[in-house]
C-alpha cells in the first residue's frame, strides 16, 4: 500500500467572478521511502495540492469538490481535527518556499525549534523527552543541517540570519522529529545556485539517513533530477505524465512535457525553442477534454471532448495523452 | 565610429550605511563592442544590478568612468544629455512593478515617445502599434489594456517595447526573465535574440542563470562582491573555466541531462555563503570560500590579467605573486 495516495482530487475556489476549477482529478502516489517530484509552472495547482494534503487549504474560498487523499489508507479529508493534528505532529512535515514567512519573526530560532519538539515529543510518559534532551536534540538538528555554531544560532532571531541559513533552520525544524513524509514546496526557489546546491545536498543526505519519504514540489527540472526517483508533470490542475525521473527527462512523451523540456536552457548551448504557444487556461472556464488541447500541436478531435486517461508509454512511465492510445 | 559602444573604467560605487561603507561595486572595468551580448552573472548581493543602475544613470558613480560611444556619461543623471538617455535603455526584473498599474499600455508607451520627441503626435500612435507588433503582441487588442489584465510574459514584452521606443543602441536587461516560467522565458529570449539581429542592438544581460547565458551571450562576465572575477567569450568560458568561483557556480547548476552533467567541473563543491559587503574579506574577496586557496590569498588582492585572447581572470593562483 502506498504511503500517500491522492485519488481524483478536485479542488476549486469560489470567488466573486465565479468558480475557479483548479485541481481536476489530480492523482498522486508516494510509496514508503520513495522520493517523488511534482513539477509544473506557476498557477498549475502544485501548492493547492500540497495544501490539500496538509489540510491547510483556506475553506472557504477553497472547496474540495470530490476525491480522496489517503495516508496509510485513512482519508485525510474526512479525518477528525484530532486525527489530522496527530498526523501533522508525528507523520507529516513540510518545508515551504519562503522561510521568512514560515518562521515567526518575533521568536528566536531556539524557541521555535523547542516548541515543535515539545509539541510532538515533550511532556510526560513513555517515549517523552525531558527539557534537557529537547535542547540537545535542537542543537543536533541544527548541526545536522551544516549550520556553523548552532548554540549561537539558537539565540538568534530569523531576521539576523541569511536566506540560506533560514532555510536550513526550516529544514532542521522539519527533520528534527522523525516524520515519515516530508512535503517540500519549492524549498530552494529563493536561493542562489551555490546555496541551493548546498541545501539540496544536505537535504538529500538527511533524507537518506532517516529514510523519510519526500514529495518535492518545484518548477526546476534540474532539482528534480538531482533529488528524486520518480516524478509527476502537472499542467492546469492535472497530472499529465509520470515515470522514473531519469526516463522521463531523457524521453518526455506528453506534448506539454516535451515543450517544457525544449524550453529549458541547456549548458550544452544547443539553443532554446520558441516555448509553448498560448498560456495557462483561465480556471473560471477551463477547456473541455484535455486541458492542454488549445496549446497542443498534435491536437485531435477526441482531445476536445474527453479527458484522456493515463496510457502506458514505457516501463512505469505513463502519459495522459491520446497520442499513445493503442 | 568608435570601436567600443560602452566602456566602463574602474567604476566604484559606495553606499554609506549605519553599519559602515558598503562597496557595492569595487573598481570594475569592461568594454563592450557593438553587437556584443555581455552576460553579467553573479549571486544576489554581488553588485550586478548596481552596475546596471550606474550605467543607466540612476546613481552617480563614486569614482571611475563610463564611456558611451566615446562620450563620458559618468556625471549626474540630470546633466546627462537627452540623446544618451534615449540611446541607452533598461528593462527591469519585475514587470509587475516597473509598469504603472493605473496607466494603459498606450499611455505607458507614449511617455518615452513624448519625452524624446519621436515623430509628431500623429505619428506616435502608428509608432506605438509598430512597437507592439515588434514584440509580437497584437496591437489593437493590447493598446488599451491595463498591465494587470495581461500575463507576466506579456508585461515584460511591453516593458521591452517601452525600452525600444526611442531606438536605442544599447539595452540593459536586468534579470528580464527570472520572474517568469521557463516556457515564457523561452519566448522572451527568442524575441530578444531576433530583435538584436533586426535592430542591431547591444545587450548587457544581467542574470544569475549561467545555462541561459550559454545560449544567449557572446561573452560572459562573473561578478563576486562588487568585483569581476572572470570575463571570457562564451564558448571559452564554459569549456575552460579558470576562476575557482566560476567552477563553483558551474558545478552548482542543476541540469537535466547526462550530456550537461559531463560538462560541469566536478571538483569544485560549493561551500560557504557570500560575505556581507560591509566587511569584505581582505586580500582576494573570494578566499574564504575558495577550494584552491594559496597562502598569500588572504593578503594579496589579485589583479585582472589576460591569460588568453579576450579571457581575463582575477586570481592569485593563476599567476601568483611571483608570476606564472
Amino acid at each position: 500500500m502506498a504511503l500517500l495516495e491522492v485519488k481524483d482530487l478536485c479542488v476549486g475556489y469560489r470567488i466573486f467572478e465565479g468558480h475557479l476549477r483548479v485541481l481536476n482529478r489530480a492523482r498522486l502516489e508516494v510509496d514508503s521511502g520513495e522520493r517523488v517530484g511534482l513539477v509544473g509552472e506557476t498557477g498549475c495547482g502544485k501548492t493547492t495540492t500540497v495544501k490539500s494534503i496538509l489540510r491547510v487549504l483556506p475553506i472557504p474560498p477553497a472547496e474540495v469538490a470530490s476525491g480522496e487523499i489517503l495516508y496509510r489508507g485513512a482519508d485525510i479529508l474526512r479525518m477528525s481535527h484530532r486525527g489530522i493534528r496527530d498526523l501533522r505532529r508525528r507523520e507529516m512535515t513540510a518545508i515551504f518556499q519562503d522561510p521568512l514567512q514560515s518562521l515567526n519573526p518575533m521568536f528566536t530560532v531556539g524557541t521555535q525549534l523547542r516548541d515543535i519538539l515539545k509539541d510532538s515529543m515533550g511532556g510526560r510518559g513513555r517515549g517523552r523527552l525531558s527539557r534537557r534532551e529537547i535542547e540537545a536534540r535542537c542543537i543536533a538538528a541544527l548541526h545536522e543541517t551544516g549550520m556553523p555554531d548552532p548554540e549561537r544560532i539558537m539565540h538568534n532571531y530569523p531576521s539576523q540570519l541569511s536566506g540560506g541559513m533560514r532555510q536550513r533552520v526550516c529544514i532542521a525544524e522539519a527533520l528534527s522529529r522523525e516524520a515519515q513524509l516530508l512535503l517540500a514546496d519549492e524549498p530552494t526557489t529563493n536561493l542562489d545556485v551555490t546555496i541551493q546546491d548546498q541545501i539540496l545536498r544536505k537535504l538529500d543526505e538527511l533524507v537518506d539517513e532517516k529514510g523519510t519519504s519526500v514529495l518535492i514540489i518545484t518548477h526546476s527540472m534540474g532539482v528534480v533530477r538531482d533529488l528524486t526517483q520518480r516524478m509527476y508533470i502537472m499542467y492546469a490542475g492535472t497530472m499529465v505524465e509520470t515515470g522514473r525521473t531519469k526516463d522521463l527527462l531523457a524521453a518526455p512523451r506528453h506534448p506539454y512535457t516535451q515543450g517544457l523540456m525544449e524550453s529549458v536552457p541547456r549548458l550544452t548551448g544547443v539553443g532554446i525553442s520558441d516555448g509553448i504557444p498560448g498560456r495557462i487556461p483561465n480556471y473560471l472556464d477551463p477547456p473541455s477534454g484535455c486541458r492542454f488541447h488549445p496549446r497542443c500541436i498534435h491536437v485531435m478531435p477526441v482531445c476536445k471532448e474527453t479527458v484522456p486517461e493515463f496510457f502506458s508509454v514505457g516501463e512505469g512511465h505513463v502519459a495522459a495523452c491520446y497520442l499513445y492510445r493503442s | 565610429m568608435p570601436e567600443s559602444i560602452l566602456s566602463v573604467e574602474n567604476l566604484t560605487k559606495c553606499f554609506p550605511t549605519k553599519q559602515g561603507l558598503v562597496r557595492a561595486i569595487d573598481g570594475i572595468s569592461f568594454v563592450m563592442a557593438p553587437g556584443d551580448t555581455l552576460g553579467l552573472v553573479g549571486e544576489s548581493g554581488s553588485g550586478k544590478t548596481t552596475t546596471a543602475q550606474c550605467i543607466v544613470g540612476m546613481y552617480p558613480p563614486t569614482s571611475g568612468d563610463i564611456l558611451f560611444k566615446g562620450e563620458t556619461i559618468g556625471a549626474a543623471f540630470n546633466r546627462r544629455p537627452k540623446h544618451v538617455k534615449g540611446d541607452l535603455r533598461i528593462v527591469f526584473q519585475d514587470p509587475g512593478s516597473s509598469l504603472n498599474p493605473k496607466r494603459t499600455i498606450k499611455q505607458i508607451l507614449s511617455v518615452p515617445l513624448a519625452v524624446h520627441r519621436v515623430g509628431t503626435s500623429r505619428d506616435r500612435l502608428a509608432r506605438m502599434k509598430a512597437l507592439l507588433e515588434m514584440v509580437e503582441l497584437p496591437a489593437d487588442e493590447y493598446l488599451y489594456k491595463y498591465p494587470q489584465a495581461i500575463g507576466g510574459g506579456e508585461k515584460q514584452m511591453v516593458a521591452l517595447a517601452r525600452a525600444l521606443a526611442t531606438n536605442p543602441s544599447l539595452v540593459l536587461l536586468d534579470e528580464p526573465t527570472s520572474a517568469l516560467d521557463v516556457s515564457v522565458q523561452a519566448k522572451i529570449i527568442n524575441l530578444l535574440i531576433r530583435l538584436r539581429r533586426e535592430l542591431n542592438l547591444t545587450y548587457l544581460f544581467i542574470t544569475h542563470d549561467l545555462s541561459l547565458m550559454r545560449n544567449v551571450a557572446s561573452r560572459v562576465a562573473i561578478m563576486y562582491l562588487g568585483k569581476l572575477c572572470e570575463i571570457a567569450p562564451t564558448v571559452e568560458f564554459f569549456e575552460h573555466p579558470v576562476h575557482p568561483y566560476t567552477k563553483m557556480l558551474l558545478s552548482s547548476i542543476p541540469v537535466v541531462s547526462d550530456e550537461e552533467e559531463a560538462l560541469k567541473p566536478h571538483k569544485a563543491i560549493s561551500k560557504g555563503e557570500i560575505p556581507s559587503p560591509v566587511n569584505i574579506p581582505p586580500g582576494c574577496s573570494f578566499h574564504s570560500r575558495c577550494s584552491e586557496r594559496g597562502d598569500f590569498c588572504a593578503e594579496l588582492d589579485p589583479e585582472m590579467r589576460e591569460i588568453a585572447p579576450g579571457h581575463v581572470v582575477r586570481c592569485n593562483q593563476r599567476y601568483g605573486p611571483e608570476g606564472e
